[in-house]
């Protein structure tokens, strides 16, 4: 009787911990996932996972800013070869820190630059850092991690 | 910015490792053991690997 109650309670503790598939609708996690999206950590802080959406942020924002500073170049789609459609998506995955940086006048980069093709690996890899942390955020809601 | 290749090895590998540490594990120890095991891992095969592609340069 008193092992019945224990896991009563021990599976009441785990529920209350995991948000249910009900509580996880369609929309709060679309919702979520655009935050995510927009500003890197966010969808963590949303979550309440405040200290690790401030590291994810401050890594993949500062990732970004160094690719600027060695003049990273912005893919569009617009050239027709399939890496540059590839590495523009990548690099929409950063959310708003792409359209910021082009309203603040940053022409797209400069591949004469020495230092353009480490700047353009940067933001890459932050755009895909970016992906991995939306899919986390997503998973974390969804109730499959802790 | 103007820096060599290893400086931006070392800083790729520094911001991709505290993100991977950050997602994939949970408490504060595992994830700076994590992290610098993917950081030495990072640099550590990249030099690995320029020095093994040395002799073909």
């Amino acid at each position: 009787m008193a092992r019945k109650v224990a896991e009563q309670e021990e599976s009441a503790a785990r529920e209350a911990v995991r948000p249910s598939r009900a509580q996880a609708s369609s929309g709060r996690l679309f919702g979520l996932c655009v935050a995510a999206w927009v500003i890197p950590g966010f969808g963590h802080f949303l979550l309440g996972r405040k200290g690790r959406a401030m590291v994810l942020f401050l890594a993949i924002v500062g990732m970004f800013v160094l690719g600027l500073a060695m003049q990273g170049q912005f893919f569009s789609t617009g050239s027709g070869s399939y890496l540059h459609t590839l590495g523009y998506f990548a690099e929409l995955s950063i959310g708003v820190s792409m359209p910021v940086a082009t309203f603040f006048g940053y022409a797209g980069g400069n591949t004469y630059f020495v230092c353009s093709d480490y700047g353009t690996a940067f933001l890459i890899a932050a755009g895909m850092l970016n992906v991995l942390t939306i899919l986390d955020a997503y998973d974390i809601a969804m109730g499959r991690k802790s | 910015m103007v820096i060599s290749h290893f400086t931006a090895l070392v800083l790729f590998s520094f911001f991709v490792s505290v993100v991977f540490a950050v997602l994939s594990r949970q408490t504060l120890r595992e994830q700076l053991i994590y992290g610098a095991k993917v950081f030495i891992a990072f640099v550590g095969i990249a030099v690995l690997l320029g020095w093994i592609m040395l002799p073909f340069a």
